[in-house]
């Protein structure tokens, strides 16, 4: 019974991939106008819910990550094998268990590799989103995939916003809640250190256009509203030199 | 029974001390009885985890409201490190009844030269009712140490003199 569920994953997983990559625009918009409606996200921390990602069984989510294809976009052991895809080693449970939590409801759209996950996750049950969680979390802080690099001179230059914030911007800074060595804060603040400065622009982009709206309260879409292109680029190879040796 | 040595000069401060004391719980009974001043009371719980998803703090109706009797109901979160909406715009000599709910942890809010003022419970909805006598912009400050972003947990509001 397990093997056969696995299989049908699979099955699953390969269909979604497919079906994804050959997905309509008009089919992208659909989902967009579909998922604004309601709260960002579904998923609550209450102390249940905690409980439930705490125990996540890492070594089943070390299965799913080769069974179900996630390895061929996020690495073996979460280091993405290119910069356009995150890298998910030392990332927080909680984060990761949110993030496919909000792909499976509708919650996180807004680009092509959201309808990808959004495809992929239909098939997956809360505790396999634990389990992964727990799976991408037991590993350290990833290194930069081979061939990506950063610019430490860029690195610098946001240091200012990034450890003292802009009361003006209203923009705290971003230590205070990543963590001063970008590993991420209870209970869903993600890791940052290591990320591809690629992906990391990506993203910062999409909240600022609010493409991507699953932070609740909109705040980092707020955050990221006030920053300029410049300095978006800036942190993004602040935070991908943060594992560097 | 044996008796202890106080220092005459100790002995006084005894007293000094006691002494202020007292006259601090005269001060604010005088004016909690006189002048009707109390700390905001309103005891409603509320689950701050999943407020996002609650009827009356869900993302789409935080802001300011006018209610039939031509007083505001402004609803905010306080989430580290903001108050959500960021900015909001109320009318002077208005009644104004601010409710808002922490998502996290402890909060508070404080809006300089007017009586705002209260904190923000996690699991509990904080209720102020209050007028703005001056126009201008203010800001909306956190006073409850909240983390390490707390000293840029601010937002604007703007008192109109307009009463619309």
């Amino acid at each position: 019974m397990k093997a056969n569920n696995m299989e049908n994953k699979i099955v699953l997983s390969v269909a979604a991939l497919a079906a994804a990559l050959m997905m309509s625009p008009v089919m992208a918009a659909e989902h967009a106008a579909m998922a604004t409606k309601g709260p960002s996200t579904n998923v609550s921390w209450t102390a249940e819910q905690m409980r439930f990602v705490a125990n996540g069984d890492k070594n089943r989510g070390g299965q799913l990550n080769s069974e179900m294809f996630c390895a061929s976009c996020h690495g073996d052991a979460g280091v993405a094998p290119t910069g356009n895809w995150p890298s998910l080693a030392g990332q927080r449970a909680e984060y990761t268990f949110k993030m496919l939590k909000d792909y499976k409801d509708g919650k996180r759209h807004g680009s092509h590799s959201a309808e990808i996950m959004q495809k992929v996750t239909q098939g997956m049950s809360d505790q396999d989103m634990a389990d992964l969680g727990q799976f991408y979390a037991s590993f350290d802080l990833p290194a930069l995939p081979t061939g990506v690099t950063f610019d430490a001179a860029q690195a610098d230059m946001s240091k200012a916003v990034i450890k003292r914030g802009d009361g003006k911007r209203l923009v705290a800074p971003c230590q205070s809640c990543h963590g001063s060595n970008g590993e991420g804060a209870v209970t869903d603040t993600p890791a940052l250190a290591g990320m591809p400065p690629e992906y990391f622009i990506k993203t910062m982009q999409e909240y600022k256009s609010g493409a991507r709206a699953n932070d609740v309260y909109s705040r980092m879409r707020l955050i990221a509203k006030t920053l300029t292109d410049d300095e978006i680029s800036q942190m993004a190879h602040y935070y991908a030199g943060m594992t560097a040796k | 029974m044996a008796t202890i040595h106080i220092d005459p000069l100790e002995k006084r401060w005894i007293w000094m001390v006691g002494g202020m004391v007292v006259i601090f719980y005269a001060v604010q009974i005088y004016y909690a009885a006189v002048h009707n001043l109390h700390p905001p009371s309103n005891v409603e719980v509320i689950d701050s985890a999943k407020l996002h998803l609650s009827e009356e703090f869900a993302e789409d109706k935080l802001g300011v409201k006018q209610e039939a009797d031509g007083s505001y109901t402004v609803t905010m979160v306080a989430a580290r490190y903001g108050f959500y909406p960021q900015e909001i715009s109320v009318p002077a000599n208005t009644p104004i009844k601010l409710r808002i709910a922490s998502f996290d942890v402890l909060h508070g809010v404080h809006v300089p030269f007017s009586n705002m003022n209260t904190m923000v419970v996690p699991g509990y909805v904080s209720e102020v009712h209050t007028q703005f006598v001056k126009e201008g912009d203010f800001p909306m400050i956190c006073n409850e140490y909240c983390g390490l972003g707390h000293d840029y947990m601010y937002s604007k509001l703007h008192v109109t003199g307009a009463k619309s």
